[in-house]
C-alpha cells in the first residue's frame, strides 16, 4: 500500500517540474512511451524489480533503451530512480504521471462499452453530451462487448452511466418481482 | 381454483411497465481487488460513505468498514465465496439500515430485518440506520420508572429502572438468559387492561441472540410462545453460523429497533445475549481488516464497540415523549474472572450488574445471584415505596447472614442473637429460591419480603419456607384481598395493610404447624 504512496510522489514531483518548465507535452509523450515499452516487455519490468541485478546495469539497460528517444529531462529522471533504487516503481510512476497530467489538463478518461461500434457522428454526440454533463473534456476509449445486447455504458472513474439493454432488462425483472410481492 | 385469465395477467403487466422508463441509470462502482474471510478489498467506490452498504453480485451485500487511501475495505453480509475477484461492486449510497416498526413485534428476524419465521414479508414503512449517535443530556432525563422482572431477589435489591442498562455477568451456566427470559415473560402484565388502568405503560421487548446455537434460539422463541410473550417481543437472530459481520451489527440492530419504541414515547426492552460473542465478532473482523490487536488481541477500539451501544440506551425527557429504552447486556466470564478485558469494560460503562455465581446455581440457590457483589446504581430512584421499605432490612439481614455463615457450623455453641440472624438468613434465602418461568409479581414480592423482614417466618422449619409462601399468598388473596390492591395502588405499606399480614400470617402458622405436625406424625 505504501508503494502507491511512494509513486504518487514522484509522479507529482516529475509533473510540477515539468509544468514548471513548460515541457510537459513532450515529458508526457516520453512517459507514453515508456509505459508503453514497460506494458510490451514484461522482461523489462521484471529486469527493472530484480535484485540480483545491480543499479548500473539496470541503468545501463535504461539508457540503452531510451536515452536517443527521449528529453534530456525525462534520462534524468529515470537515472534519478535507479539511484533512489525506485526503478521497480516505474510502471506505476508512470501510470500515475499520466493520470495526474490528464487531471491537471481537465481531462477526463471515459470508458464507453458498446454492443456495435459508434460511428463517427454518434461519438461526436456523445463527447459532445458527456463534456456537457462533466464540464471538462472528455477523451473516449471504445470497447466491443456484445454482452450488453444494446445501448452503450460509459464509465467516467468510478461512476457508471448505464443505457445498456441488458441492465434496462435487469431493472424490469426487478420490478416484475417486486410487483408481484405487493400483489399478493 | 378460479381460472386467471390471460388479458388480466396482461393488464398487471401493463400497469407494472407502465411505470417502468428506461434512461439512463448513473451509479458508482469499484471492483473487488481480494476476497476471503467475510472480508473484501475494493479498488474504486471513490465517493463511498464508511459504513455504507454496498452490492456484490449475487445478492450479497457488504458494509464498508476500512476507508484507505487506494481501496476500500468491506465486511460481507453473506457467503464469501459467492463473491470473486475482479467482481464490481454497486454503491447503494445509503448506510447500513433496517426496518424499523411495530409490525417487527413477533417476530423472528436477522440484524438486517429479514424475516426468517417463515410467516412472510413484513410490511412496514420506516427505514432507521443501524448505527446511530445516542442521544445528548438535554433529551435525557433520570429514570424513574421500574421494569419489574419479576425475580423477588431483583426486584427487591437490585431493582432496575427504565431507561437504564444492568448487566448480566456469570459464567456458563448459571442461569443468565434464564433472567433475561423471565424479565420479558414478566413484561406480559404490562400489555394487561389493569396495568393500563394502573397508569403503567406496556414494555415492548427485543431479544438479540448473538453467536448462539440455532437449537437454543429456536428454545427460547418456543418457550417465549408458549408463554404469550411473543406478541410484544422481536428476536433478532445472529446465530452462530452467521458470518462474524451479522453478529457484530446483531445489537446495533436491536439498539435501533428498540429507539423506535423509544422516539414513539414507548418503552422497550432490549437483552444483547451475549456481548461477548458480539466483542470475539468483532475481534475477527477486525484483525482481518489488519486493524492493530490490542489487549485479548481485541481491537483498540472495542471499549468503543460496546460503550456506543449501551450509551443509546435512555429515558427521554417528558419533552420529547417519555419514551426509554432499557438494556440488559449479558457477558460470559470464564471461570468467573470479571477482571478479564471485555467484563471490565462492560461493567464500567453499565448503571450496575447482576452477579451470577456457578457455586450458588450448584448449592441450588436459583437464580443464583450473589446479591452482595450484585448493584444498581440508578435503579432505586424507580422502585415503589413499598419495595423500598422492605427491601433495605433485606439487604442487611442478608448481610449479616453471610457474615456469620461460617460460624453456622458450630450449631448450638453460638449465643442467641447470632443463632437468630442465622436463622433469619437462611429463611431469607430459601425466600428468594425461585422457579424458572415463574415471575412474581411485586405485590407478592413485597407481602413475601415482609414477612421474611419481620421474623414472622422464624417459626417455620427451612424446608417448609416456599410452601408456607405459597399458601399464605393463597390466604391472603382469599381472605385480605384488598392487601394486594392496596400495594398495586398506593404503591406503599400502609398501617392497615401491614396489621392485616401481621393477622394473616398468625392465622396461618398455627394451621400450618398444626398441618406439618399431624404430617409428621403420620409419617
Amino acid at each position: 500500500m505504501s508503494e502507491y504512496k511512494v509513486s504518487r510522489r514522484y509522479a507529482t514531483s516529475l509533473l510540477e517540474s515539468a509544468i514548471e518548465k513548460n515541457t510537459l507535452d513532450s515529458i508526457a509523450s516520453d512517459i507514453e512511451l515508456v509505459a508503453s515499452t514497460l506494458d510490451a516487455n514484461r522482461q523489462l519490468v521484471h529486469a527493472l524489480s530484480n535484485p540480483v541485478i545491480r543499479p548500473n546495469v539496470k541503468l545501463k539497460v535504461l539508457e540503452e533503451i531510451f536515452k536517443s528517444r527521449v528529453n534530456p529531462d525525462t534520462m534524468n529522471f529515470l537515472k534519478f530512480l535507479v539511484e533512489k533504487n525506485r526503478q521497480n516503481l516505474l510502471e506505476s510512476i508512470s501510470k500515475i504521471f499520466l493520470e495526474l497530467r490528464d487531471e491537471h489538463l481537465g481531462i477526463v478518461n471515459v470508458e464507453v462499452t458498446s454492443a456495435l461500434a459508434f460511428n463517427d457522428e454518434q461519438t461526436e454526440r456523445l463527447k459532445n453530451s458527456l463534456e456537457r454533463f462533466l464540464s471538462k473534456k472528455v477523451r473516449l476509449n471504445f470497447k466491443i462487448d456484445s454482452e450488453i445486447i444494446g445501448g452503450f455504458v460509459a464509465k467516467v472513474g468510478d461512476t457508471v452511466f448505464d443505457a445498456s439493454l441488458i441492465h434496462q432488462l435487469d431493472l424490469l425483472k426487478v420490478q416484475f418481482l417486486k410487483g408481484g410481492a405487493s400483489l399478493n | 381454483m378460479a381460472e386467471v385469465k390471460p388479458d388480466e395477467i396482461s393488464a398487471i403487466l401493463r400497469k407494472q411497465l407502465s411505470g417502468f422508463e428506461s434512461e439512463v441509470d448513473i451509479y458508482d462502482v469499484g471492483t473487488v481487488l481480494q476476497v476471503g474471510d467475510g472480508i473484501a478489498r475494493v479498488y474504486g467506490l471513490s465517493k463511498v460513505m464508511a459504513s455504507e452498504l454496498v452490492e456484490f453480485p449475487n445478492n450479497v451485500f457488504g458494509m464498508v468498514l476500512n476507508l484507505e487511501e487506494d481501496s476500500v475495505g468491506c465486511v460481507l453480509f453473506g457467503e464469501s465465496t459467492l463473491v470473486k475477484e475482479g467482481d464490481t461492486v454497486k454503491r447503494t449510497k445509503r448506510v447500513a439500515s433496517m426496518p424499523v416498526g411495530e409490525e417487527m413485534l413477533g417476530r423472528v428476524i436477522t440484524p438486517l430485518g429479514l424475516p426468517i419465521d417463515g410467516k412472510g414479508s413484513i410490511n412496514t414503512s420506516k427505514f432507521s440506520p443501524i448505527e446511530r449517535k445516542a442521544l445528548g443530556v438535554i433529551q435525557r432525563q433520570g429514570v424513574k420508572e421500574p421494569i419489574q422482572t419479576g425475580i423477588t431477589a431483583i426486584d427487591a435489591m437490585i431493582p432496575i429502572g427504565r431507561g437504564q442498562r444492568e448487566l448480566i455477568i456469570g459464567d456458563r451456566q448459571t442461569g443468565k438468559t434464564a433472567v433475561a427470559i423471565d424479565t420479558i415473560i414478566n413484561q406480559k402484565y404490562t400489555h394487561s387492561e389493569e396495568a393500563k388502568k394502573l397508569g403503567i405503560q406496556p414494555v415492548y421487548c427485543i431479544y438479540v441472540a448473538i453467536g448462539q446455537k440455532s437449537s437454543t434460539i429456536a428454545q427460547v422463541v418456543a418457550k417465549l410462545q408458549e408463554f404469550g410473550a411473543m406478541d410484544y417481543t422481536t428476536v433478532i437472530s445472529a446465530s452462530a453460523s452467521e458470518p462474524a459481520p451479522l453478529q457484530f451489527i446483531a445489537p446495533y440492530s436491536g439498539a435501533t429497533l428498540g429507539e423506535f419504541f423509544r422516539d414513539n414515547g414507548k418503552h422497550a426492552l432490549v437483552i444483547y445475549d451475549d456481548l461477548s460473542k458480539q466483542a470475539a465478532a468483532y475481534r475477527e473482523l477486525s484483525l482481518l481488516l489488519r486493524r492493530p490487536p490490542g489487549r485479548e488481541a481485541y481491537p483498540g477500539d472495542v471499549f468503543y464497540l460496546h460503550s456506543r451501544l449501551l450509551e443509546r440506551a435512555s429515558k427521554l425527557s417528558d419533552e420529547l415523549g417519555g419514551g426509554s429504552l432499557t438494556a440488559l447486556p449479558i457477558i460470559e466470564t470464564q471461570q468467573g474472572d470479571v477482571s478479564a478485558y471485555i467484563p471490565t469494560n462492560v461493567i464500567s460503562i453499565t448503571d450496575g450488574q447482576i452477579y451470577l455465581e456457578s457455586n450458588l446455581f450448584n448449592a441450588g440457590v436459583r437464580p443464583a445471584i450473589n446479591v452482595g457483589i450484585s448493584v444498581s446504581r440508578v435503579g432505586g430512584n424507580a422502585q415503589i415505596k413499598a419495595m423500598k421499605k422492605v427491601a433495605g432490612s433485606l439487604r442487611t439481614d442478608l448481610a449479616q447472614y453471610r457474615e456469620l455463615e461460617a460460624f453456622s457450623k458450630f450449631g448450638s455453641d453460638l449465643d442467641k442473637i447470632t443463632q437468630r440472624t442465622l436463622a433469619r438468613g437462611a429463611r431469607l434465602v430459601e425466600l428468594l429460591k425461585q422457579g424458572q418461568y415463574s415471575p412474581v409479581p411485586v405485590e407478592k414480592q413485597v407481602v413475601s419480603i415482609f414477612l421474611g423482614t419481620n421474623g414472622l417466618l422464624d417459626e417455620i422449619p427451612v424446608s417448609e419456607v416456599k410452601q408456607f409462601e405459597k399458601e399464605i399468598q393463597d390466604y391472603i388473596e382469599v381472605n385480605y384481598s384488598g392487601v394486594y390492591e392496596s400495594i398495586r395502588k398506593e404503591k406503599q405499606l400502609t398501617y392497615e395493610t401491614i396489621n392485616d399480614i401481621k393477622k394473616a400470617a398468625k392465622e396461618l402458622s398455627a394451621s400450618f404447624r398444626m398441618a406439618t405436625d399431624s404430617g409428621k406424625a403420620r409419617a
